[in-house]
């Protein structure tokens, strides 16, 4: 039996278990997307945990691709229903999730797996956890199926110089990062200042690399003028100021890692002011 | 020139600067819905940045012990986590004025606590008055504040129902209201309007392209709305044995959910052509005979796991009452695309569990081959929506039961809005309150629709003084009379089975 038949074949099996434990059928199977998951065995913990904080909210097909080059090729499955109590429903909410570790040569070809695996009809989200390999055949065989690409560009190394190879994926998939998503409330309270920034030239952020570029770039491609960036390396951003004045913190914690990404799964097109950003970054 | 940075940015309609005067704040509405509400928008910075709110009640307490107890309110009622940081900012703009409504001084020094704020929270004379009160205190309220209207800035006015009591007072409470103010001024609030599943109607008729061919007498066999309530009159005997059924959910609730179900597809999505949709069906509706309709009250039973008393035995309760708790009507609407589809409506308190539903129930297929191999009787398609509780949509289909043979069954393909959307639907106050915060009455009832349902109603109700009921004549815990089963079935009909 070949790995999508047994994976399909686990799904029904608890299904059926499911249904006969609840008995009167009232469990309800939904999804919203398939949500393809790239992580390296590094990343996997992180992974789950983000997963833990997501799946009452998008119900989905979820698929954890696990990269294991180096090994003798093959592709292993582990395929779960999760049963989700969601506030103020009665019936229970269950969602599919399937662990698959690809092996050897079967990890620079997950296509293979992923596109038979896609429910019909509704989005695939790829988030990829850390920084791509932008020459990789993994990388453009996912590009091909997935129709948004998830990244953090705060989990990378070697800005902006990767940037400019991101930039090269936007005509072929719609990109988000959740390091410009992380920004938001800072780009909300910099709106705010419309008209006064429109004249703005220098901005300081003391923040991460990755969050500081972006809000750089987004302020130069939205004011249409350079704008300096001078920057403090922290884990988050905790301050900015334009052309020396200080910008009010946004009220509020920050969102956690699970709200960051639950946002990025809600948006569907192109993101061009996002494009435009990184373009502007440096 | 726009601001080139808002590109991209989420799209929140953002008030202009205003201040809330809630009226009849000490009661519990503004504890239970308004301030949660003002919470939850808070809290997504849906609130002007410039905003006040301003409780005025006849119980004597100050600001802070107001401020003190709408905190905790939002604690108990709110579905969002506390943060100290959010409520600082509405609680900063709080303030609280006890007097009567009829005293000249206490409205003055609700006029002068609102000029402060204009002054000091930059509110701009804006207004927006809510009035939480009981029917007597209203035109004392309107005729202060129409009197005491700011010279600058808008003002709206939020009427909570009753809106009248029957056809004659409702038209006097809107001549009260436009003595000072414009029709697009007042706001009547149905919460039910509010709710994201009655919204999730319109989506539903008019954005999908399969429904609206087939919404019609050729494809629906007819229609039954359910607005049923487990709980008693909760200590509201004063208002609900003058209220009834009729006025506490039929004459609002209900029939709305009657016109947003029956209407033409309006040419937008504005409060004017919205409203002149609803306004043609609840026109159209005609008396039903007094044979179509069934009022019921209930009497002692149990109610989830609970005893509970007869109404005639709730406190205040005249123990002769004959106000109906339940009610139970076949309605027609007069026009081209439902003459002869029944409309069946119920609705009642003490019921067996709460639930508020549109089941539209198609035709039955028009030769099935398979009828006798059916086997839980082939049932007709259903389509409900249900709009409390398990918000959502569900389609009844007959399938086939695996194996040999050719069995059929009937199942449900269901698209619960806390399956498939992140979880916390928002309160039907906080859009209703932002709405009219933006000037927007789309989800608010037009003073020619508030008379229109007067007009159904007053005439029901003119039949009923002809006879008297024998009550009580449904036990608590049930479905409501034998008699509004038998509405349905002389009709070859049923109620849906829960």
């Amino acid at each position: 039996m070949g790995v999508v038949a047994e994976i399909e074949r686990q799904l029904a099996r608890q299904r059926l278990r499911d249904g006969a434990d609840a008995g009167d059928g009232t469990e309800l199977r939904t999804s919203t997307m398939t949500h393809v998951v790239w992580a390296p065995p590094r990343w996997l913990q992180q992974a789950r945990a983000t997963f833990a904080q997501l799946e009452e909210r998008h119900p989905a097909r979820t698929l954890f691709l696990i990269p294991e080059p180096g090994r003798r090729a093959r592709v292993e499955a582990e395929a779960s229903l999760r049963d989700v109590k969601v506030d103020g429903l009665s019936r229970e909410v269950f969602s599919e999730v399937v662990e698959i570790r690809l092996f050897g040569k079967a990890a620079r070809h997950p296509a293979s797996i992923v596109l038979p695996l896609l429910i019909p009809d509704l989005p695939a989200y790829c988030r990829w956890r850390g920084r791509p390999p932008w020459d990789a055949s993994e990388l453009d065989e996912i590009l091909g199926v997935v129709d948004r690409l998830v990244v953090d560009s705060w989990e990378w190394a070697g800005l902006p110089r990767a940037y400019r190879r991101l930039e090269a994926l936007f005509d072929r998939v719609a990109v988000s990062d959740i390091a410009f998503r992380r920004l938001l409330p800072w780009r909300l309270r910099l709106a705010e200042s419309w008209p006064e920034i429109g004249k703005a030239s220098r901005l300081n952020v003391v923040g991460p690399r990755a969050d500081s570029l972006l809000l750089a770039g987004w302020l130069r491609s939205r004011l249409r003028r350079d704008v300096s960036l001078s920057r403090e390396d922290t884990d988050f951003v905790q301050a900015v100021s334009v052309d020396g004045s200080p910008v009010e913190p946004p009220l509020g914690d920050a969102p956690g890692p699970g709200d960051l990404l639950s946002a990025e799964l809600d948006v569907l097109g192109r993101d061009r002011v996002y494009e435009a950003a990184v373009r502007a970054a440096r | 020139m726009s601001n080139p940075l808002a590109a991209g940015l989420p799209v929140h309609r953002r008030p202009d600067g205003c201040a809330l005067v809630i009226f009849g704040a000490s009661g519990d509405l503004t504890q239970r819905k308004l301030f949660p509400a003002l919470y939850a928008l808070a809290y997504r910075r849906l609130l002007p940045e410039r905003f006040a709110v301003v409780g005025v009640a006849r119980t004597e307490q100050t600001t802070k012990q107001f401020v003190s107890a709408m905190r905790a309110a939002v604690r108990e009622h709110g579905r969002d986590p506390f943060k100290q940081d959010v409520w600082k900012s509405l609680a900063d703009g709080i303030r609280y004025v006890s007097t009567d409504f009829a005293n000249d001084p206490g409205e003055d020094r609700v006029a002068r606590t609102l000029e402060e704020l204009d002054e000091k929270r930059g509110t701009a004379g804006n207004r927006l008055h809510y009035l939480a009160v009981p029917p007597q205190a209203f035109e004392t309220v309107v005729r202060e504040i129409g009197e005491r209207r700011a010279r600058e800035g808008w003002t709206r006015v939020i009427v909570e129902k009753p809106f009248g009591s029957d056809l004659a007072t409702a038209c006097m409470l809107s001549e009260l209201l436009h003595r000072w103010f414009d029709e697009r001024e007042v706001f009547r609030i149905d919460h039910y309007l509010g709710k994201e599943t009655v919204q999730n109607m319109l989506a539903l008729r008019f954005a999908n392209g399969i429904f609206e061919p087939i919404w019609n007498r050729q494809f629906i066999d007819h229609v039954q709305i359910t607005v049923a309530e487990s709980m008693g009159i909760e200590g509201r005997a004063g208002f609900y044995e003058r209220a009834g059924a009729i006025r506490d959910v039929f004459q609002n609730h209900l029939l709305q959910l009657v016109a947003l179900t029956a209407m033409e597809p309006p040419i937008d999505f504005t409060a004017h052509s919205v409203r002149n949709e609803k306004v043609k069906v609840l026109r159209a509706l005609h008396t039903p005979a007094p044979r179509s309709v069934v009022r019921g009250q209930y009497g002692h039973g149990w109610v989830e796991g609970e005893e509970v008393r007869a109404y005639r035995e709730e406190p205040g309760v005249d123990p002769r009452s004959e106000t109906e708790t339940f009610l139970a009507a076949k309605l027609y609407v007069d026009n081209w695309r439902w003459a002869d589809t029944p409309f069946f409506v119920r609705a009642g308190k003490r019921l067996a569990r709460r639930e508020t539903s549109i089941a539209i129930q198609f035709q039955r297929a028009p030769h099935p081959p398979f009828a006798d191999l059916a086997g839980d009787g082939l049932r007709p398609n259903v389509l409900l929506i249900h709009v409390q509780p398990d918000e959502g949509v569900s389609l009844a289909v007959g399938a086939k039961v695996p194996g040999a043979g050719m069995t059929i069954r009937t199942v449900h393909m269901d698209f619960l809005y806390g399956g498939a959307f992140r979880t916390g639907l928002p309160e039907a106050y906080e859009r209703l309150i932002l709405d009219a915060m933006l000037g927007d009455a789309t989800l608010f009832t037009r003073e020619d629709e508030v008379e229109e349902q007067w007009k159904l109603v007053d005439a029901m109700i003119a039949a009923w003084q002809r006879d008297r009921p024998s009550f009580p004549n449904y036990q608590a815990g049930t479905w409501g009379p034998i008699a509004a089963d038998d509405l349905v079935h002389r009709d070859g009909r049923s109620w849906r089975r829960h």
